[in-house]
């Protein structure tokens, strides 16, 4: 009797606790639910603000983007940007990683410390040295300014070098003895044994490229220059009254991300937690 | 392995990166700090540490550095509270897909573009005229508030804006965390009749240790750190400064008033700022909390 009663018990508290979690992930979605809504309502109706889905379902605030910005052109500068630097950004921190995870060398754990260090200087503290050196360099406007700096990275190395070295040094000293020479261990050897720390690597830093917002706009200046999380603030305070166009913009630069994270949702959860808890 | 050949090949470009990019422009700041300096100018003077004795006279500056504490302090209270709950209930919850569903509706927002959701709020959940929050508060009969119009409510609206945005991250690391919990803690409180609250403060909080000191650290930095909302959601600042936070303000100082020297000196306090936060965690770390 007793048990029965705690076994309802408990499935009461089940559907309740099942019930708040959905009602909330529901909650999570409404700006963008909300967003794609606004997107396919006339400009009119958006400002009469009485209806929830559009009465009458339009095309016109995404035509008009197309017609009037270069949307493709601001994706393909985002894609250069995240692409090139996450392609970087992978092999020099395996390379470092594999360098202090399984040579011995002078001053090994002082240059180690150097590169930890260097993690805990936050970009928006040095915008003002950054910017002038950026611009010194002749890189001000141009794509490559948002690429360049970082493309050796403390954080990368860590990880890294914290995968490589749960790797036995048997092997590297089998293929050594073989004949292998370093740059074939890392290559041959290594890489192949830290995939699960490369997709994490790869998840995270596209993401970070992919969203930032405050280097290019400090580095960039012509629109067609722009990637698209700056080119979004910008197209908002040029059409400020468009609200129609706005949400067309934002659905557009929601939807590659959107696609791409459904389709791999597994790794990503998979990888936010392994770079956290590791 | 040895090979110094190789490891220099290796490591003299990329500590040559590192320096260029990290940490001349750190000691730039403190550089910089100490000059008049704008880079339209030909002359700049040194000022030595004139520029922090005007920090303590600025009242935008001191304004800012207490919206950021605020800031700080509430949203990662809020978000760290919520996301324990949250990773609680969604551990219990046994099926796969559904469990998986829910993460993905939680954490779409830390894929997009945090540039492009501030633009989504801004311009369509929090207008007075038409913005989603409105219109439902409407709907109950409650009177629209003027979210980012208002100097009161602007820093709720920012507050509000980050916890959705952000809390995707520590709810699937606490998930995580708490899924690591052997179960036959669970049952022995069971065993001695332990309810859920008890059991969530005796031997989930405790137990998660390292996980909590960890994830909260690391989200009090990079809060610290936040930008682009404010950027988009309080430009210069908002009504009656009341969106300002340093990193923006160091944005405006330096890049409309070109005020580079000042600027420098607002990045060095908050600097110093994330230093101190930094090494109290590393502190906390060392002690022991595994099981």
């Amino acid at each position: 009797m007793h048990e029965g009663a705690k076994g309802v018990a408990e499935g009461v508290r089940k559907g309740i606790i099942f019930s708040i979690v959905t009602v909330f992930s529901l909650a999570m979605l409404t700006p963008y639910v909300w967003m794609l809504l606004l997107s396919f309502k006339h400009q009119a109706e958006i400002n009469k603000a009485n209806t929830f889905l559009p009465d009458v379902w339009t095309l016109r605030n995404y035509i008009k983007v197309f017609e009037t910005v270069p949307m493709v052109h601001w994706f393909m500068n985002s894609v250069m940007v995240a692409v090139s630097a996450t392609t970087i950004v992978l092999f020099t921190s395996t390379l470092v990683g594999f360098i202090f995870a399984k040579y011995k060398f002078r001053g090994k754990n002082i240059i180690f410390w150097f590169i930890l260090a260097t993690m805990m200087v936050p970009p928006q503290t040095t915008m003002v040295p950054s910017f002038l050196l950026i611009d010194r360099l002749g890189l001000y406007d141009k794509l490559p300014s948002l690429v360049i700096p970082g493309m050796v990275g403390g954080f990368g190395i860590f990880l890294c070098r914290q995968f490589i070295e749960d790797i036995p040094d048997s092997l590297c000293e089998a293929a050594l003895i073989d004949g292998a020479k370093d740059f074939y261990i890392y290559w041959h050897v290594i890489i192949p044994l830290i995939r699960p720390a490369i997709g994490a690597l790869t998840i995270f830093t596209f993401l970070i490229y992919w969203n930032e917002y405050m280097l290019p706009l400090l580095y960039l200046n012509n629109p067609l220059n722009m990637t698209l999380s700056l080119a979004i603030s910008f197209f908002s305070t040029q059409r400020t009254t468009d609200v129609g166009a706005i949400m067309a913009v934002a659905t557009l630069v929601m939807l590659p991300v959107t696609i791409v994270f459904i389709a791999f949702q597994k790794q990503f959860i998979k990888s936010i937690a392994m770079t956290g808890v590791k | 392995m040895k090979n110094n050949r190789f490891v220099a090949i290796v490591l003299v470009p990329a500590l040559t990166l590192l320096t260029l990019f990290v940490i001349i422009p750190i000691m730039g700041s403190f550089f910089f700090s100490l000059f008049d300096y704008n880079p339209l100018r030909n002359q700049n003077h040194f000022l030595g540490l004139g520029n922090y004795a005007r920090l303590l006279q600025d009242s935008t500056y001191i304004k800012s550095f207490q919206n950021t504490l605020i800031f700080v302090f509430v949203t990662v209270a809020i978000n760290i509270a919520l996301t324990l709950v949250l990773g609680q209930f969604i551990s219990g919850v046994k099926r796969r897909w559904l469990r998986n569903l829910f993460l993905v509706a939680i954490f779409l927002p830390c894929v997009a573009p945090v540039a492009n959701s501030a633009v989504v709020w801004s311009r369509s959940m929090y207008p007075t005229k038409g913005g989603l929050i409105n219109v439902l508060l409407m709907a109950l009969d409650i009177t629209p508030v003027n979210w980012v119009g208002s100097p009161l409510m602007l820093m709720p609206a920012l507050i509000i804006f980050t916890i959705w945005v952000d809390i995707g991250y520590n709810t699937v690391l606490f998930t995580a965390g708490i899924d690591g919990i052997p179960k036959d803690f669970y049952e022995a409180a069971d065993i001695d009749g332990a309810g859920h609250i008890i059991r969530f403060f005796k031997i989930t909080l405790p137990l998660l240790g390292r996980t909590f000191s960890f994830v909260t650290a690391m989200t009090i930095i990079s809060h610290f750190q936040m930008f682009a909302q404010f950027e988009i959601m309080a430009r210069d600042g908002g009504p009656g400064k009341a969106g300002q936070v340093l990193t923006t303000y160091i944005y405006y100082s330096g890049f409309k008033a070109k005020d580079m020297g000042y600027a420098s000196a607002i990045s060095v306090t908050l600097f110093l700022l994330i230093l101190a936060v930094t090494l109290v965690q590393q502190r906390l770390n060392r002690v022991d909390w595994g099981y």
